[in-house]
């Protein structure tokens, strides 16, 4: 995983001008905002914004869009193999191949996948990492667009580098953290920041362990459960049918054996011989 | 046909109605059109009810197939046929709202092309398309048995299906226990958006179990509501014994459910009297606590009252426990709520209503109750002296008053279609104000940059003096831009130059204001008033001075450009281009103030860099960081179309 290409986001040199989403923008032809009643702000994230700045007080600028996770939780819940983690590293969405049940969106942790809501026929929409444009040998267009080198490209390793380096060399200016490390089995778009950034996520603690693990912890189970549960059906029908099989043939037996020992005495009292 | 099912009949016909003019929405204009889905809530009622309640609502049919055919329990037989068959058809139910609720529905069938075997929701796929099968073989021959295919070859069929009856069980059962269980898992991976209340690693445990008492309490509950509306037989003591059985599964379930919560130690943290723990509090005991309690009185069980009370807590408790966990208990953004739109709960509605129609078509021509008690009013059913029905033939009859009933319906819900189901999606709109003259003072801005600032006189206390500023908040969002109309003037040196940022005046207006024609936020909009156009130019006789040419149909496109007219409207000392030869069209208030303000800006500066302070093109020189303005927005299309100009 170490040559996964990544982007490191340093909040600190962000002053939110907002060049990387024109760049991103441009590059795949997004167009205008279409803001609509279910959107929280013009500036959120939308099927016409792969990534965006997200103001915080006293002049913070995070940059958000989407952690191309190390193990993507979007990937494993995708029952068509819509969204692809790339062997670079990024992950990717094929529309062709969408049915649109929207399980990527309940699933990513940092709520990125947004879809087009306002569209006939809509599918998913998300940050690539300018996938097409690396294997091009260019660099993503929103870091090309960065005047302030606040955002930066390169493999993971290196930028992991740079940034405990950064982190390091001013122990004061930033927390003491990359954010994106280690979080659910770590990110490849990766932050360092002045503030904690557990906004960008539901949740502020979201642990290390990698989101797929939970429902494999579960998914692994439903082989040894089929044959299991198949097993246990076939010998309770073998069992309860040999038992009702046997039962009722000794109460044939019992009763020829009965009418047998009967069979001289008087035929009034067979009634009573069944007890 | 008694009279409750007269009016149960017209009821559903009525909703099926209502679903189908939605339908038409649905698939003519998009999910969003119908929907209050959105990114913070992509899953809704139709994935809460329809499809985990639908496919919990239908485990009757593995749970009584298992205690007949497996555990030998013969004396429900009885309730097989109409369990199977509410399977089968809650299955394909499931099915269609999910073809509702897709995006993209005709790529239903990729799961069997796209392999996915980490995906919980793939397993779903293929364990209820699997089970779907093997519910249709199982019911086939009930259809078989029909009259109407005594032929050898449907013999041979019938035979055969009923040679693999108990396979073709077990493969039910453990299709079953694995989706149902697997609807549970879907929302392990959600452990930061669902409440810790209903996260649980055992998730797919609880909902299998809930399924057995759903499915339980679902086959007593149709076995009354059969006897109510069909005059089917209550078997009363069979259904006693249903009811304690679910009464021991509640029982699991409740102990399961709250003890992984209390070993955990999320009980004692989360149940605080918070909305959540009140709704928890509420569903447990409605889905299981108050049933199983009653159940286990033996008087309740017993009586018809009591068991259609236990059951319909029980039926809508575990689908409240679905939709819980599916939408309320889910996590969305704190502003965002989300409430299913009526055209939401009529396709969940409508489709419940018809394949209840379907399932009364099928206790009607086929034999699937056991009993035969019905037959007792058949001669009354072809004659009803007070109604219009005598003079119709019969079969004619029933067909009207339903079909009357879901037009009806259907014309009662197209009135009430919002626009944008009738339209599709239109984006929002953000209608603009004027700005407004405030008072202000200019200050030299600190740090580095030069240039000066303005700041806005708090109260008028008349220490310094203030001079007018424009504020300019087409959106009135608080953010404004202070605009130094007076400096601006000065530095463009006459009025004449008004004419540089006015670029076009309407007829009889010296300085139209950006407003007056950018009254759109973000959207762009047609700046012409065709009615007024009409009225100057008196009404039909003045069409051909615009749509000249006759042989054409008259359109926008056709008609003679508003400069042929009007000459004069565009200043000649604009800055900005009009968008084409026709300027009909005005773009977004914002992209009109970045567009003209910021390009001017960047002129300046590159004609005189030594003069002008550096800042004069940054953002924050009119969105000044100084004061709590947050830019809302910057146009990037604007940035980067400008920033594609400047290089090409």
């Amino acid at each position: 995983m170490s040559d996964t290409i990544a982007i490191l986001n340093d909040t600190t040199r962000c002053t939110g001008c907002e060049k990387c989403v024109a760049a991103c923008k441009e590059e795949y032809e997004l167009g205008r905002d279409r803001p609509w009643r279910a959107q929280g702000a013009v500036s959120d994230l939308s099927s016409t914004r792969y990534t965006t700045i997200v103001r915080r007080p006293d002049e913070h600028y995070v940059r958000q869009q989407c952690r191309h996770c190390l193990e993507p939780a979007c990937v494993s819940a995708c029952l068509v193999g819509a969204m692809q983690k790339t062997p670079e590293g990024p992950v990717v969405y094929d529309a062709d191949r969408c049915m649109g049940c929207r399980y990527c969106l309940a699933a990513c942790p940092y709520g990125i996948p947004r879809y087009e809501w306002d569209q006939r026929v809509p599918y998913v929409t998300k940050c690539t990492m300018c996938i097409e444009r690396v294997r091009r040998g260019d660099i993503p267009a929103c870091v090309d667009a960065c005047p302030e080198e606040a955002t930066m490209f390169g493999t993971r390793a290196e930028l992991l580098a740079e940034a405990h380096r950064r982190i390091d060399e001013n122990p004061g200016k930033y927390q003491p953290r990359v954010f994106g490390e280690h979080e659910i089995g770590g990110t490849s778009v990766l932050y360092i920041s002045d503030i904690p950034l557990d906004f960008l996520a539901w949740k502020p603690d979201l642990g290390t362990q990698p989101l797929p693990e939970r429902t494999w912890a579960a998914l692994h189970k439903v082989p040894p459960l089929m044959l299991g549960m198949g097993g246990l059906m076939t010998g309770i029908y073998w069992v309860v049918g040999r038992r009702m099989k046997l039962a009722s043939e000794a109460a044939i037996e019992l009763e020829t054996a009965a009418s047998d020992i009967q069979a001289p005495a008087a035929e009034a009292e067979s009634g009573e011989g069944s007890t | 046909m008694n009279k409750r099912l007269l009016i149960l009949k017209t009821v559903l016909w009525g909703l099926v109605g209502v679903l189908a003019v939605v339908t038409v929405a649905r698939f003519v204009n998009g999910l969003g059109a119908v929907t209050n889905l959105s990114d913070g809530a992509p899953w809704g009622l139709w994935i809460g009810f329809d499809i985990m309640g639908g496919v919990a609502l239908a485990a009757g049919g593995f749970v009584i197939a298992a205690a007949v055919y497996i555990f030998g329990l013969e004396r429900y037989r009885p309730f097989v046929r109409p369990a199977i068959l509410t399977a089968f058809l809650g299955y394909i139910a499931v099915a269609v709202g999910l073809l509702y609720d897709l995006g993209v529905p005709w790529h239903i069938w990729h799961p069997v092309r796209y392999w996915q075997y980490h995906s919980v929701l793939f397993e779903v796929a293929a364990c209820v398309m699997l089970y779907l099968t093997v519910l249709a073989l199982e019911f086939a021959p009930v259809v078989l048995e029909h009259p109407r295919f005594d032929k050898p070859l449907f013999g041979k069929v019938l035979s055969g299906l009923k040679r693999v009856t108990i396979p073709l069980v077990i493969g039910g059962i453990v299709l079953s226990t694995l989706h149902q269980s697997s609807l549970g898992s879907l929302f392990l991976i959600t452990p930061y958006r669902l409440h810790p209340l209903w996260y649980s690693p055992i998730m797919y445990v609880l909902f299998f179990i809930s399924a057995i008492a759903l499915g339980l309490m679902m086959v007593t509950l149709e076995s009354l509501l059969a006897a109510f509306f069909l005059n089917h037989k209550v078997h009363k003591k069979l259904l006693s014994g249903l009811g304690l059985a679910a009464a021991a599964v509640l029982g699991v379930y409740v102990t399961l459910r709250v003890g992984d919560l209390a070993i955990r130690g999320v009980l004692t943290t989360y149940l605080d009297g918070s909305w959540p723990s009140m709704l928890f509090v509420s569903e447990l005991a409605i889905s299981a606590i108050i049933p199983a309690a009653l159940l286990l009185i033996k008087p309740v069980r017993s009586s018809i009252a009591g068991l259609a009370l236990c059951a319909a807590l029980t039926v809508s408790g575990m689908v409240m426990y679905r939709l819980d966990v599916a939408i309320v208990a889910f996590a969305r953004p704190e502003e965002l709520t989300y409430f299913p739109s009526w055209m939401e709960f009529a396709v969940s509605i409508g489709i419940v209503a018809t394949f209840i129609l379907i399932f009364i078509f099928f206790v009607e021509n086929f034999r699937v109750y056991d009993d035969v008690e019905k037959a007792a009013d058949g001669p009354k059913r072809s004659y009803d002296p007070a109604t219009m029905h005598a003079l119709l033939p019969r079969r004619l009859a029933l067909p009207r008053r339903f079909s009357l009933a879901a037009i009806a319906a259907a014309a009662v819900a197209v009135v009430f279609l919002p626009q944008e189901a009738i339209t599709g999606v239109v984006p929002a709109s953000t209608p603009v104000a004027a700005s407004r003259t405030v008072d202000g003072l200019p200050v030299n801005r600190e740090g580095g940059g030069g240039g000066r600032k303005l700041q806005l006189i708090e109260a008028r206390n008349g220490v310094p003096e203030g001079m007018p500023f424009l504020m300019i908040d087409g959106n009135r969002n608080g953010y404004p831009v202070l605009f130094d109309h007076k400096a601006h003037e000065a530095r463009l040196e006459n009025d004449r130059s008004c004419g540089v940022c006015h670029h076009i005046s309407r007829p009889f207006d010296r300085n139209t204001a950006c407003f007056e024609c950018h009254r759109d936020m973000y959207e762009p909009m047609s700046t012409f008033n065709h009615a007024s156009h009409v009225e100057q130019l008196e009404g039909n006789a003045g069409c051909i001075q615009c749509h000249e040419n006759t042989a054409v149909e008259k359109s926008a496109e056709t008609a003679v450009a508003c400069g042929e007219c009007h000459a004069d409207l565009v200043s000649p000392l604009s800055f900005v281009e009009a968008p084409d030869d026709r300027w009909q069209a005005a773009v977004g208030y914002m992209e009109a103030m970045h567009g003209l303000c910021v390009s001017c800006h960047e002129t300046k500066l590159a004609e005189d860099p030594e003069n002008l302070p550096a800042a004069l093109d940054r953002c924050d020189t009119c969105h000044d960081a100084d004061r709590p303005i947050e830019l809302q927005r910057m146009a990037p299309h604007v940035i980067a179309s400008r920033e594609r100009g400047g290089g090409g």
